[in-house]
């Protein structure tokens, strides 16, 4: 395990470092910032829309960090050749993975917790309390960012980085659109194009077991059972990813 | 006696597109390096001696014929540990500082008492001056000296070294020669390739001559220059040019 700590640490202090994390930050600040200037277009529902919007700018920033960063991560090393001086030493290529997989998913944790920090302190600054009910999003995001990332690793364990971040937004894009995805499948009456949208429904992942802006913002009841499962559901979804991608680099080649 | 690299028929292909077709890199190669040895793997470029290397050090398959280190496979821990590295024209982590770089390759060898070994070898690669500098900062020399130092971090029994005069200048040379020299004399096994053949004949016990994929020729210096040509003052590289004609007007 320290093997795997070890590169989780480089692997946080190279992301850290590197400049479009800089830019990212000051994205996500200003994107919580508008949300207070919102107030005149909000039609009385100011407290929601600062909620909704604040939700949905850490998300956003947590996604766009780990696909941006996430695509080049194993890819970079590859391409630059780090990756031999890192397998040459006694590490097994699937620790080198995990290692990659928590030292970026450590860095998008601390970088959400600090947005949604910021977000409690601008519901502070125009309500005059915190609300920490907003807080519950932070696992749920958490586990979004794991998920994209397990693709992002999965696919720049044999693919360009150029392709591995279109592949990261057409995942973020499709898993976002699974329940109307579900929709169609159920209302079709084609029979093979019912197997083919249920078959792309049941194995790409369903991003929206882990999207609560809405419930959250709007105050609506959380079921926990339901939550339970997205979070088993995620974790899984997280293993397995990471397990296909493990075979795939100890099978790779570094012609 | 137990060979610390053993190569046996090694043959090994590639194809850079999948219309392509196969282009034999490795012929049948086999070699055996003695524990204690500096084995010098001439050729000119393009001649597989990176391929051998990745071979040996487990970054790409044979496609037929065996390897081992010590006796074990390549791709072994056992094997690993004993191994130090140094690729052609490294480049490292650019965010991470020479001591944090270091560090890593400490960890990965298990050695959590780092500290001491991290400062003796960047004194001896002539950095500790440089140790807090990103490495995106350094230069080509400091690049491959800080190569070198994580290449030994592990205390390796076998060191493997791609074409690591390369790029430098005279003075850079003469560094990194001396490091081999005194890793030598520790009774290190190197294995180190090079087509910069005054420097080969400078700390080589031993040769190999690969040309397009065959060794063509193994043995002491003195002997290969005698067995070319009856007068006693031929260098290496008179040789060698030679030995690469010779081929050339087979083929």
């Amino acid at each position: 395990m320290h093997r795997v700590i070890a590169i989780l640490e480089n692997t946080f202090k190279e992301s850290l470092r590197q400049k479009i994390l800089l830019l990212l930050i000051i994205f996500a600040v200003l994107l919580i910032i508008i949300s207070v200037f919102l107030e005149p277009f909000a039609l009385g529902e100011a407290p929601k829309i600062l909620r909704d919007f604040g939700l949905g700018a850490t998300a956003l920033f947590g996604v766009l960090t780990t696909i941006i960063i996430g695509s080049a991560l194993v890819h970079k090393d590859i391409e630059k050749k780090t990756i031999y001086t890192v397998l040459s030493n006694p590490v097994k290529r699937g620790e080198v993975i995990l290692g990659k997989f928590l030292g970026l998913s450590a860095l998008v944790f601390l970088l959400v917790c600090a947005m949604l920090i910021m977000h409690q302190l601008v519901i502070f600054i125009y309500e005059g309390t915190f609300d920490l009910r907003m807080l519950i999003s932070l696992p749920f995001t958490l586990i979004e960012v794991m998920v994209l990332l397990g693709i992002l690793l999965l696919f720049s364990s044999f693919s360009s980085t150029t392709m591995t971040s279109i592949m990261g937004v057409i995942f973020f894009v499709v898993g976002h659109a699974m329940p109307d995805l579900k929709l169609f499948a159920d209302q079709t009456q084609v029979p093979a194009i019912k197997t083919i949208a249920y078959g792309f429904y049941y194995i790409l992942p369903n991003l929206e077991n882990f999207n609560l802006r809405i419930d959250l913002a709007y105050g609506l009841p959380l079921y926990w059972d339901q939550l339970l499962f997205s979070i088993l559901y995620g974790l899984i979804y997280v293993i397995l990813l990471l397990y296909i991608t493990k075979i795939i680099f100890e099978h790779r080649e570094f012609k | 006696m137990q060979a610390a690299i053993e190569l046996q028929n090694i043959s090994r292909s590639f194809k850079n597109h999948f219309w392509q077709k196969k282009k034999q890199v490795l012929r049948d190669i086999s070699l055996a390096i003695t524990k204690g040895e500096v084995f010098g793997f001439l050729g000119p470029n393009g001649a597989g001696k990176t391929t051998t290397i990745k071979i040996i050090t487990g970054l790409i398959k044979p496609d037929s014929g065996n390897v081992a280190i010590f006796g074990q496979a390549v791709t072994s821990m056992a094997a690993k540990k004993r191994l130090g590295f140094l690729p052609e024209s490294p480049y490292f982590y650019e965010h991470l500082t020479g001591y944090e770089f270091l560090k890593l390759h400490a960890l990965l060898h298990d050695l959590h008492d780092y500290k001491v070994r991290v400062d003796n070898l960047l004194t001896r690669v002539g950095l500790s001056g440089a140790q807090d500098l990103y490495l995106r900062k350094y230069s080509r020399g400091m690049l491959q000296r800080i190569g070198i130092a994580q290449a030994l971090v592990g205390s390796p029994e076998l060191l493997i070294l791609d074409e690591p005069l390369t790029g430098l200048d005279p003075m850079g040379r003469k560094e990194i020669k001396d490091i081999i020299l005194e890793e030598k004399n520790k009774g290190t096994t190197i294995f180190f390739s090079s087509h910069i053949l005054p420097d080969a004949e400078a700390v080589c016990d031993r040769i190999g001559i690969i040309i397009e994929g065959e060794i063509k020729e193994v043995g002491q210096l003195s002997e290969l220059l005698k067995k070319g040509t009856k007068t006693a003052e031929m260098t290496l590289e008179d040789w060698f040019v030679r030995q690469t004609e010779k081929s050339t007007v087979r083929k």
